[in-house]
Formats: structure tokens, sequence, C-alpha cells
């Protein structure tokens, strides 16, 4: 009974061993978000082969836990994390089960792009009470561009660690991204100028960084709390304070459902705007620096939207 | 950006360090031109000065290296105070720094499932609780890790139900678990009560393992190190089956078995992405207990997933099934009744039964979803007792940690008068503390 058996699964092995492609990369990066995805394949270039485990679409805390990621960890180099907890809901697990202490949080090839970051909205007491908090901090950075850049250098920190004889290359590859972003940044300032004390609300708490950049107020979210979704009372509640705060903007996640955004900015006569917690949500975009510009672009339409009516 | 005091000292020494490189290169160059004519004591002078400006160019260039990475760490400042907030500050006041007084604690978290339910099989209504489970988790050292679960229910009491210890740092892609633990058989057998997409478990599964895998033993589990998944699972336990082990220790048995008595399983699972959103999940399960070939069971799991990633209302969906063959020899168990005094019999038997559920599980929304279930079971031994359930479910997440699910079964058991009939189940579930799927329920 058990020759058989084993016979069919030395077979696959030896039918999956034989498709086995070898990597041409230096080194294979595993990124969580597309955000550090797509900065790493900006700083390492040729020197790194990076796969990515979430979609922009998606909701980071909900990202399903495929069994393919755990061959990618498994294989990978270096594991580039956005951090401050965002990947709690998926990435503990899988890397339980990939078998590389490489990339474990405490081994050398874990890169941690908050590292840098001064964290925001740090929960001054752990009760789910409150909601889902972050015990860190919020993890939403990388919505903001000059925060993004302290992620960059965290990365480019972190390649050199992990591949010290790429640590020029990935230095030049810093530079270059930065030239980028920092032109974009200041030609940003000029397109968001006009969210400057603008009043809004989100789905989800996720905006304290990109309002703390750009100077607009959030005011309250959709959801009841963190994690927690909208009650009717809440909602209620939440109308009342736009009609009196004057919100103008509902700001919708693109991974949280329209129709709530669009009732309750028809009953406040505020404006919905979609944006992406995550580069490559929205339309058009598949990198960094083109899903920030797609996400201001988005705002600043529904404010004028919101204005001329 | 204007530099401090301190940094425009260093630029004004840089500055004057190389004019005086410069002028004792031209002195250099005079003195080359003109060595006919001068004499050795001005040749030795000036190359004593040129050392001397060699020397302080050196140093220089120390200095200078020195006031760039001086430079470099003050635009990191710069950078990050000109990203730091406006409006709240997170910087810690500097204070002694002392380890929280439950920094080497595990993580612990507890679930509460409860459930109430009427029907006409079971005449009567009942209120139960279904789990009540301890789960306590830790690194122990680089190289292991322990976890163990504590269950308490309506029906069973209180007992330790899981208590292990796994590697984490094997070559090979191994990974060791020994100690008592589910063992890894198909994929729902070993998930614990409140893992299940359904309010409790299929008929199926609870008589083929007597519910969950409890079992007591060791595993060992390889991933392929290739880029497509495939894991495979060996395993060696004195039983498999929480019934199972029950039973032989109701029975007066004391732990020791031969070697051909313990039994081996194997379990090999491989995956599929069949597009960006739809992925196949297959696994094939195999144990046996060698001796006299008492038990062999086959099994075969194949889960297909649609995972849009999408906002709208529909969210995904899951179609799953498990299917099992058992041949098992039973000692001592009645094969008849003696014609002569009417006293049972007993005696040796193999039966043969098999048993398996499919099901489908559609996501609404975030907070909503929708299934059915279908199951066949028959007894593992004694009269088959078939049984077909039919089962609708809906499950409402109020939030992440808190779940209610209401259930209702269409039974139909053949053999038994008035066999027939239904029960409704509504679960209520509450999970406190570090609670987190672990990979094998996902």
């Amino acid at each position: 009974m058990a020759f058989p058996l084993v016979s069919l699964v030395f077979a696959i092995g030896v039918m999956l061993f034989g498709v086995a492609q070898p990597a041409a990369a230096v080194l294979r990066v595993v990124a969580s978000t597309p955000d550090v995805a797509d900065m790493t394949r900006q700083i390492g270039g040729d020197r790194v082969e990076v796969v990515t485990l979430a979609a922009g679409s998606q909701d980071p805390h909900k990202v399903p836990m495929k069994p393919s990621f755990v061959t990618k960890l498994n294989r990978a180099d270096a594991l580039v994390v956005n951090g401050l907890g965002l990947e709690h809901a998926f990435l503990p697990p899988l890397l339980e089960v990939a078998s590389n202490p490489k990339i474990l949080p405490t081994g050398p090839g874990y890169i941690d792009a908050s590292v840098l970051i001064q964290p925001l909205e740090i929960p001054t007491s752990q009760n789910r009470s409150q909601g889902e908090l972050h015990p860190l901090g919020s993890p939403h950075f990388n919505l903001d561009p000059v925060r993004g850049k302290q992620m960059a250098k965290a990365i480019a920190d972190g390649l050199a660690r992990v591949d010290p004889e790429g640590a020029a290359d990935y230095r030049s590859g810093l530079e270059r991204f930065n030239g980028v972003l920092d032109a974009k940044i200041a030609e940003w300032a000029q397109l968001a100028a006009p969210l400057r004390g603008v009043k809004a609300v989100s789905y989800h708490q996720d905006l304290v960084y990109l309002a703390d950049r750009y100077g607009f107020g959030m005011v309250d979210t959709i959801e009841t709390k963190p994690g927690v979704p909208a009650t009717p009372s809440h909602l209620e509640a939440l109308i009342d304070t736009m009609k009196r705060e004057r919100v103008q903007l509902v700001i919708r996640e693109i991974a949280y459902e329209m129709p709530l955004a669009q009732t309750v900015a028809a009953r406040t006569g505020a404006q919905v705007a979609t944006i992406s917690s995550m580069a490559g949500g929205l339309p058009g975009t598949t990198g960094y620096i083109d899903s920030v510009e797609a996400n201001l672009k988005a705002l600043v339409a529904a404010l004028h939207a919101a204005a001329s009516e | 950006m204007r530099f401090p005091n301190q940094m425009n000292g260093r630029a004004r020494r840089v500055l004057r360090c190389m004019v005086k490189f410069l002028a004792a290169a031209a002195i250099l160059g005079v003195a080359s031109r003109a060595t006919a004519t001068k004499s050795d004591d001005e040749l030795a002078h000036v190359k004593a000065e040129l050392e001397k400006t060699q020397s302080e160019l050196g140093a220089t260039r120390e200095q200078l290296d020195a006031t760039r990475a001086a430079l470099e760490k003050l635009a990191d400042k710069v950078d990050r105070i000109e990203s730091g907030s406006t409006t709240t500050a997170s910087i810690a006041p500097s204070a002694p720094r002392i380890a929280p007084v439950n920094a080497d604690n595990p993580a612990i978290s507890f679930v509460v499932d409860t459930a109430f339910s009427t029907g006409n099989l079971d005449p009567g209504y009942n209120f139960s609780l279904q789990s009540g489970e301890l789960f306590i988790s830790a690194p122990i050292d680089p190289f292991l890790r322990g976890y163990a679960s504590l269950n308490g229910s309506s029906d069973e009491g209180f007992g330790l139900e899981e208590a292990a210890l796994v590697t984490t740092s094997l070559p090979w892609n191994l990974t060791v678990k020994g100690g008592r633990f589910m063992s890894d058989v198909g994929r729902m057998p070993h998930w614990h009560n409140e893992q299940l997409p359904f309010v409790n478990r299929p008929e199926s599964i609870e008589r083929m393992f007597g519910g969950e895998t409890i079992s007591e033993g060791a595993e060992v589990t390889w991933l392929a190190p290739i880029d497509h998944y495939v894991r495979v699972t060996a395993g060696l336990y004195n039983a498999i089956g929480a019934e199972n082990s029950e039973e032989l220790l109701d029975d007066g048995f004391e732990g020791r078995r031969s070697f051909n008595e313990l039994t081996w399983l194997v379990h090999p699972s491989t995956y599929f992405d069949l597009s960006d959103t739809v992925n196949l999940e297959v696994g094939g399960t195999w144990f046996t207990v060698n001796s006299d070939s008492t038990r062999n069971l086959f099994g075969a799991d194949v889960t297909l997933r649609h995972q849009p990633g999408t906002s709208g209302l529909y969210q995904g969906l899951v179609v799953g099934s498990e299917w099992y063959w058992n041949s098992e020899r039973f000692d001592e168990i009645e094969v008849g009744v003696d014609a002569d005094t009417g006293e049972p019999l007993f005696g040796t038997q193999r039966f043969e039964r098999n048993g398996g559920y499919a099901y489908a599980e559609a996501f609404l929304g975030r907070q909503y979803s929708v299934g059915v279930r279908g199951d066949y079971a028959e007894n593992i031994a004694g009269p088959s007792g078939r049984q077909r359930t039919l089962s609708a479910f809906a499950t409402w997440l109020p939030s992440e940690f808190q779940r209610l699910r209401l259930q209702g079964d269409a039974i139909a058991q053949d053999g038994i008068e008035g066999g027939d009939g239904y029960q409704i189940t509504l679960q209520w579930t509450g999970f406190l503390g570090s609670h987190a799927h672990g990979f094998s329920a996902r």
C-alpha cells in the first residue's frame, strides 16, 4: 500500500524539480506590499528580483495567505516589509511555515521600511473596545511621499546590509529614486495646496500621515472604530458631525465598499474621493510615485467638485 | 540649508591646506628646474616642506571625510525633522529603560464558542459551551517554539488538548513537531472547532476520527525547495483521533505498543494558482497501523478558492471537499448472538467504511458569508448507521473578533425508525487576546 503513494510523491517531486528555473538575479527579495516592492526595484535595479505578496487594491489587513507565498518566502534572501504591524494579519503565519530563519524579524534578511519613521497615532491604551489598534502607531505612512523617502532610505540600507557588495549600487539607486521623488514632492506641494484646511472623513483610520503632510483635517471615520464596521447609530452621529463641521471630502480607500461612502456623502453634501492605501490600487497606476500622484489628484478633483456644487 | 559655524571652520582649514599644497607644488616645480644651480641644503629644505605639506593634506583629507559624514548625518536629521509630525510629539522622553514585567510571557488568547440549538431528533432546547479554549504560544529559544491549548466544553469537560514543541530553524526545509497535537490529516480534521466554517464538525469527520485528530507522537514536515508549493508531512503516533485514544485509555491501555502497533502517516499537499484570483489546493492522506494491517485510511481533499480582492458585494467563494476510506480491524467486537444462550458473541471483524463532505461558502461584503454543506457519514465499526446531512449556514462578523452563525441541518439516517429530522443551531463566538488564525486554518 505504501509503495505506490511514496512513488507518486517522489515522481511529483522529480517533475517539479525538473521544471524549476534558476534565478538570474543576485538577490531574491519578497516584498510584502506593492509600495516597498516598487521602491526595492527602483533602488536595487538589476541586483534584485522582487516578488510582491499583497495587491494594491486589497485591504492590507485581509491579504489571503496563499501557499504560493510560502514557497516565495522560503526561497527569499531578503524580505522587505512596510512595518509597524501593517502585515500582522498575514505575514507572521506565513513566516511560521516558510522554513527560512534568515527572513524572520530577528534574521539578517528582514528589512523593515518603518525603522526611520516617527510613528503617529500610537495608542495610549491597548484595548479592543477601541477597535483594532496598531500598538506601534499607524502603519500607513507610505501615503506620505516625504516619509516615502525615509522608507526608501531604510530599504537601501537594508539591501546594503544583506548584500554588502552591492552597497554602492543601492546608494546610487536611492539617489536616483530620491531625485525623481524630490522633484515630484515639490510639484505635489503645488497640486495639493487647495487641500490645506479642508475637513474630511475617511472610511478607515489610515490617513494621519497624508493629512499631516498636506494640512487637511480628519474629522472621523465611516468605520465605528478601526476595523469595526459602521453601525446605524454611528452613521447618524457621523452625518451630524460632518454637517456641523462642514466636511467637504469623504475619502474612500479602494478596498472598502463604495455605496456606503456615497450614501454618507449624499446626505452631507460632501464629495467622495477614491484613493488607494497601497501602490497600484487605482486604475492606471503601478508604482509608488504614480500612485501617490493619483491619490492626490483624486482628492483635489473631489474637492473641486465639492466647491462647484 | 545653512551649515553650522563649526563646519565653516572645517571648510576654511580645507582651503588653507589646499593653498599650501599648491604653493609647495609650485616651489617643487621651480626647484626641479633649478636643480643644477641650487645647493643640496636648499633641495633638502624643499623636500621637507613637501613632506610636511603632504602630511597636512592627508590630515585634511581625513577631516574632509569626517566633515562629509557629519554632513550626511545632519542631512538625515533634517529629513527626519521635515517629515516628522507638526501635530504630535511621539519621541519618548529620556528615562530609565525598564523591561515590562510581562516581557517574557507567551502570547495568550482565549476563545468563547457558545451555541443554542434545537431539533426534533434530540427534542428540546439546549445551551452549550462548544469550546472555551485557552491558547498560549511563544518561542522557547532560537531553535524551538512551543504552544498549548487547554479546552473546556459542555460535552467533554476540561482538558489539555494540545501541548507541542516545534522546531524553527532546521536545515533542508524540515520542521519537526512533537508532543500532543492535531496530527496533519487532510484539511479540516486538524482544525480547532472554532476555526471551522460551520457550527459543528461534519458528521463524517466526527465518526472517522472521533472529532479532532488529537494524537501523541512526532511529525516531520518538508517544504520542497522549489517555486511550486509542495509540502509533505510524515508522522508517527500512538494513535490518531480523539476517541481512539480515549477508548484505549478507558480500556486500561497502558500506553506501550510494539513498533508495529504505532500509527504511520503521510500527507502530501500541493497548490496551483489557476489565475490571479482562482487557486486550487489538493492533498492526500494515508495512515496505517502496520500490525496485521489493523487500520488503513486513505483520504483526499480538494479546495478551490476564488479571491477577487474586490470591495463589491461579492468578495469570494470557497468550494471544498474531503473524502475518507477507512479499513479497520476490530478485536473483541460483537459479531453475533449465541443461538442457544442469547448471549452476544465477540470476535475479530474488519470493517470497510467511508465518508466525507463537500461545501461551498460565498463571502458577501466584509461582514457576511452564506454557504451550504452536504455530508455522508458511516460508523467505522458495527452497523453502518448511514447518515446524510444537508446544511445551510450564514455567518455575520460584527467585528473581526466576534462571530454569529446560524445553521440549519436536514438529517436522514438509514435503519433508524424516525431517523429523519432537523436541527437548528445559533453559534456565538468571541476571540480574546492575541488570536490569529494560523496558516493551516487559512
